[in-house]
């Protein structure tokens, strides 16, 4: 990122708003495939995670440095109709848990929320600063 | 840098490269969905400083701001690299940037106005 002294909080506003944007898709992605039991090769959908990264180790904006499947255990449920179901009764599920992902959903709708509002109020900032030109 | 440039010519200069900018994000925000679309950019900030460095003199009105595709954003499964914050960004910062020519343009006017003493 190149970050231009007078308009660099705009940079770092506008960083945060990717990766806060770019979580929601995963968290999305989760919460769409939370009873998906076959993703082609005859397992369950695997939870995906988000970590993010500071793009320097200064002042500087944030990056989504990757995206990890959540290695906990798949859940189990008994449904013997189903044709994905194991001799015993038991099918697969994907390890997602919905209310949790709507936690997360709201995590990082606020992280987004306050992002924008920064970029807002430093926009109004920069505008005071224009007055004193009139 | 040639003595000739006077305040209007950086100031008409830079109002002329901050409309194109408009124009070129506003095009961007478009074709946000359009797939195989890269974003386009403005290039003019680089051409001035190269001019304003050179010894020769500088005829403001010959540096034309440029068009290109900086091919530098990740593209998405549709081929498209527009990302809508950064279009918001770059939109913010061009409209400050072109906020401040147009007050510094009338604060000019004004000491013109004031030198002839119209007001």
């Amino acid at each position: 990122m190149e970050v231009d002294n007078t308009f660099s909080p705009i940079d770092i506003a506008t960083s945060g708003l990717k990766a806060h944007s770019k979580q929601i898709e995963v968290i999305s992605s989760n919460v769409a495939n939370a009873r998906t039991t076959d993703v082609g090769n005859g397992m369950p959908y695997r939870r995906l995670e988000t970590a993010f990264k500071a793009e320097d180790d200064e002042i500087g904006g944030v990056d989504l440095d990757k995206i990890f499947p959540d290695m906990s255990d798949f859940n189990k449920i008994f449904d013997p109709g189903n044709p994905n179901a194991d001799e015993k009764g038991y099918v697969l599920m994907p390890n997602v848990s919905v209310p949790i992902e709507m936690m997360n959903l709201t995590i990082a709708t606020r992280a987004y929320q306050a992002n924008a509002a920064i970029l807002k109020r430093y926009q109004q900032m920069v505008e005071t600063t224009l007055e004193l030109l009139r | 840098m040639s003595e000739t440039n006077s305040i209007f010519d950086f100031l008409e200069a830079g109002i002329r490269a901050e409309s194109l900018r408009q124009k070129a994000i506003a095009n961007n925000i478009a074709n946000l969905e359009t797939s195989g679309y890269r974003r386009i950019d403005v290039k003019f900030e680089e051409l001035l400083a190269k001019a304003l460095n050179s010894t020769e003199s500088v005829n403001l009105s010959e540096i034309e701001p440029l068009i290109h595709q900086p091919e530098k954003t990740p593209v998405n499964s549709n081929g498209n690299d527009v990302s809508l914050e950064s279009e918001v960004g770059q939109m913010v910062k061009n409209t400050l940037r072109y906020k401040a020519y147009i007050r510094l343009l009338n604060k000019k006017y004004r000491q013109m106005e004031l030198a002839m003493g119209i007001k």
